[in-house]
């Protein structure tokens, strides 16, 4: 019984960790149709601002607003300049923010240097649940991200603003017509999307090293959470996390890292062929 | 596009002799320090020449180029240690080389199996697998030496000094220049131009789009491994880092910044950023960061990259170039009698949107068919299914003896069967003589003909025809992009004749065109109906256009066939006048 609700915790933990670093880039990309390249590093960006938290001996939850603004100025800005002239081209979206993710990384490494930083926990200590003892953290974790994801889908379904954001992805021209504001939709939404990659990143920046070049797992991983799971719903994006999560553990398991990361990508190639959008197609 | 017009005359010969003299002479000005560094540079900039040739020709963007890179390297290195100094090498270095593009080649063929959006997807599973490439070379210890890498490597045979070192990388980067020039020039190169600005048209003409994309992944997989191969000889030491991000990066930067759509840019890049980098790296601490707003604002602002500003004086170079006269294209094998076309009881669904619902259609004789219905009734569905870009639920479709309803899009267009779109679709970025040689290379030109640039002279009786009709087809160099819509439609319409189809499928061919236009293109559709013996078929709205064109009309409404029988005969019919109360003329 221990063993099983462990085993079950651990797996929870793994699709939420994965979930709510996905969810930034799938907001931007599902929304606005633009592969923000540069997710990772705003994840080690967010990531990096819970260390300054920790080392000034701010309480932890200092580093959410801080991840928040620091994120959503950039995304503000990416959006504005880097991204908006070229929404007709988003295959140059693409290239424009893989340049902003070098721009990023380089920039932290000449910030924080090239070596691991490492966090302590915040809420240290165990919990006992159902008789299995497991980290409060990564509990704490998992309600946050339960937390953040059914929030959003909740205002996403219910608030006006959700209604009119349908409306511009539905048919941009026509939601102008209409009167509403797609330009700044499309801003607001991308800052959404950013400062949710910082909100992910001060999540997990405990229980991963921290350094400048961290960003470029979390892309890839998050990327291929959307290829299996398809864009625009959280079924979609907590399937993609599961499967894709539980292949790489399954598979390091048995054989080691290198393995677990090869059938990621050999799933997410299958996935290509097989189902092109999907499993949760739009 | 100026960079490969067909035939340049003497120019290109002189220019190609004068930058080879300069990097053969180039040791002697520089010294031998920096003919190391440049040696080095060459070979990347032979694995950015592949980078260029993916994504400022074929349109799609590989992040993991180090992969190829890498792996040629380690093949190398581990050839030179075990077979040191034998002549066995001269064989194993060039088959590391080619180990490396066999590899790009298959996972091209892997990833580009489905067709439309996979450009973020290849980028992507490309930079994964750079990744996954530096974690193999970096745990794989007892072959790869792990993180330290291989040590040791011997040069290559009778060469050890750096001059000698700077001459093999300097002879490389010429013969990978001139063979990636000579692609370029050939067939080959104008089809990757061609699908990088329409993919769908390119497929539409009988093109594999896939194997065209993966062939030119695997040329440029080839490319980066010539460069690696030759790495570890020159630098003795081969890391995983060779294989994961870093040089990745830096290629994509150097071609960018060089200039992508052009054979030099990506070249020049790296040579011109790769010293400069070496240089002033360590004087400047912000370096790197400044190389990446480089690359960030020439991706915005100026795409053409450092090229760009030798556009005007390659113009002057070119003022007097000549084309060469056309050669005639082989014919078409054509099968005799009329094409016969049976379509049956098909069904297509898409979610829960019936979009073809039980549709019946037989061509039996050659004449000019036209579909008519209200908007929604399935016409332009009608012609997707037909060329393999709607998937059928059930029924099936028969082109000349030959089910057709599971095949793929370029293997139905090589049956015979021609389309043109209802929004013109032309390739904008050539000139009108490629758009045209890339029409007729359609179900004549075989692959290995694909790298022969005479190719691009072919002509046709056909073509004479219509050169006659429509004057402006023979303004060759002229780019396609400055054409008016009314020319456009014209264009697309001559490129769906110069492939001779014995199906020809148009879609409101006449849209947009002037009543002159209008007249002249019914005229040239006749001519190809009762001269060629084409079976045409024509979805079109305006019944005057189909009183003037068919022969026989077929009435649609939502996905099935109401009526059919001669203009009049429908017109009378009760069931489309039900359907068109009030939309009738």
């Amino acid at each position: 019984m221990e063993v099983f609700v462990a085993q079950a915790l651990n797996a929870l933990f793994g699709i939420a960790s994965l979930a709510i670093v996905a969810l930034g880039l799938a907001v931007v990309l599902g929304l606005l149709g633009v592969l923000n390249l540069a997710h990772g590093e705003l994840v080690m960006i967010g990531a990096y601002c819970a260390w300054v938290a920790q080392a000034n001996g701010w309480p932890y939850l200092a580093a959410v607003p801080l991840a928040i603004g620091v994120c959503g100025v950039l995304g503000y800005a990416v959006e504005r300049w880097l991204v908006r002239p070229l929404y007709q081209r988003p295959f140059d979206t693409l290239v424009v923010t893989w340049g902003l993710s070098l721009l990023l990384r380089k920039c932290a490494e000449a910030i924080f240097g090239l070596g691991y930083k490492s966090l302590h926990e915040p809420i240290g200590g165990t919990v006992d649940v159902l008789g299995a003892t497991y980290p409060r953290y990564r509990l704490v974790l998992i309600a946050v991200s339960v937390a953040v994801l059914g929030g959003l889908v909740l205002w996403y379904a219910r608030s006006r603003t959700g209604t009119r954001i349908k409306a511009m992805v539905g048919n941009p021209d026509l939601a102008r017509a209409l009167g509403i504001p797609v330009a700044r939709y499309a801003s607001s939404t991308f800052v959404v999307g950013t400062c949710l990659a910082g909100l992910g990143g001060v999540l997990i920046a405990p229980l991963v090293p921290v350094q400048p070049f961290m960003g470029l797992d979390h892309i890839l991983m998050s990327f291929f959470v959307l290829v299996v799971g398809g864009l625009g719903s959280v079924g979609g994006l907590l399937t993609g996390s599961t499967l894709i999560g539980g292949a790489n553990s399954v598979v390091s398991a048995l054989s080691d890292s290198t393995g677990g990361y090869f059938s990621v990508l050999a799933l997410a190639i299958l996935f290509l062929w097989l189902k092109p959008r999907g499993i949760h197609a739009r | 596009m100026p960079a490969d017009r067909p035939e340049r005359g003497v120019p290109v010969v002189v220019r190609a002799g004068l930058a080879i003299a300069a990097l053969l002479l180039l040791p002697f000005a520089v010294g031998e320090f920096w003919a190391y560094q440049l040696g080095l540079l060459y070979l990347y900039a032979i694995a950015a020449l592949g980078l260029g040739l993916c994504w400022g020709r074929a349109g799609f963007l590989p992040l993991g180029q180090g992969l190829f890179f890498g792996l040629a390297a380690y093949l190398s290195g581990l050839a030179l240690i075990a077979f040191e100094q034998s002549w066995w090498l001269l064989v194993l270095i060039p088959l590391a080389a080619c180990a490396s593009g066999l590899l790009a080649f298959l996972i091209g063929t892997l990833v580009f199996r489905r067709r439309g959006e996979s450009g973020p997807y290849f980028s992507m599973i490309t930079l994964a697998l750079s990744l996954l490439a530096y974690q193999v070379a970096n745990n794989w210890e007892s072959v790869t030496g792990g993180f330290n890498g291989l040590k040791g490597i011997p040069g290559l045979p009778g060469l050890d000094s750096y001059t000698a070192a700077y001459y093999v990388a300097a002879v490389a980067l010429i013969v990978s220049t001139l063979a990636t020039g000579w692609l370029y020039r050939a067939p080959l190169g104008v089809l990757w131009a061609a699908l990088a600005h329409n993919e769908r048209r390119a497929a539409m003409f009988g093109f594999d789009t896939n194997r065209l994309k993966a062939v030119a992944f695997g040329a440029s997989g080839l490319l980066a491994g010539i460069g690696g191969a030759l790495y570890a000889p020159q630098q003795g030491l081969v890391t995983p880092q060779l294989c994961g991000f870093a040089l990745s990066t830096d290629l994509v930067i150097w071609a960018a910044v060089g200039g992508r759509g052009r054979l030099l840019g990506p070249v020049l890049g790296a040579i011109v950023i790769g010293s400069l980098t070496s240089g002033l790296r360590d004087r400047f601490r912000f370096w790197e960061i400044g190389i990446a707003i480089v690359f960030i604002l020439v991706v915005l602002l100026f795409p053409q990259g450092l090229v760009g500003v030798f556009a005007p004086l390659e113009r002057w170079w070119d003022r007097g170039a000549r084309r060469a006269p056309p050669v005639a294209a082989p014919e078409r094998s054509a099968i005799a009698g009329d094409a016969r076309l049976e379509i049956e009881a098909i069904a297509v669904k898409l979610g829960e949107v019936r979009i073809l619902d039980g549709l019946t259609l037989r061509f039996e004789r050659s004449g000019i068919y036209c579909v008519i219905g209200p908007n929604g009734a399935g016409k332009t569905s009608t012609f997707n299914m037909l060329t393999g870009e709607l998937p059928v639920q059930s029924g099936r479709v028969v082109f000349d003896g030959m089910t057709i309803d599971r095949l793929q899009t370029h293997r139905i267009v090589r049956l015979g069967i021609g389309r043109k779109f209802q929004i013109p679709s032309v390739f904008a970025p050539l000139a009108i003589a490629d758009n045209i040689a890339v029409a007729l290379w359609s179900g004549r030109a075989r692959w290995l003909e694909l790298l022969r640039p005479r190719l691009r002279r072919w002509s046709s009786p056909v073509l004479d025809e219509l050169q006659a009709r429509y004057p402006f087809l023979a303004d060759a160099g002229r780019g396609a992009s400055q054409l008016s819509h009314g020319e456009r439609q014209i264009l697309e319409l001559a490129m769906a004749l110069l492939g001779e189809p014995r199906l020809l499928l148009l879609d409101e061919p006449c849209a947009g065109l002037s009543p002159q236009e209008t007249a002249a293109a019914i005229d040239v559709i006749h001519w190809a109906s009762e001269r060629r013996g084409a079976t045409i078929v024509v979805i079109e709205h305006d019944m005057s256009l189909v009183r003037k064109l068919a022969d026989h009309v077929f009435v649609l409404h939502n996905g099935s066939l109401i009526a059919e029988g001669s203009v009049a005969q429908v017109q009378a019919n009760a069931a489309v006048q039900a359907v068109y109360v009030g939309a009738e003329k």
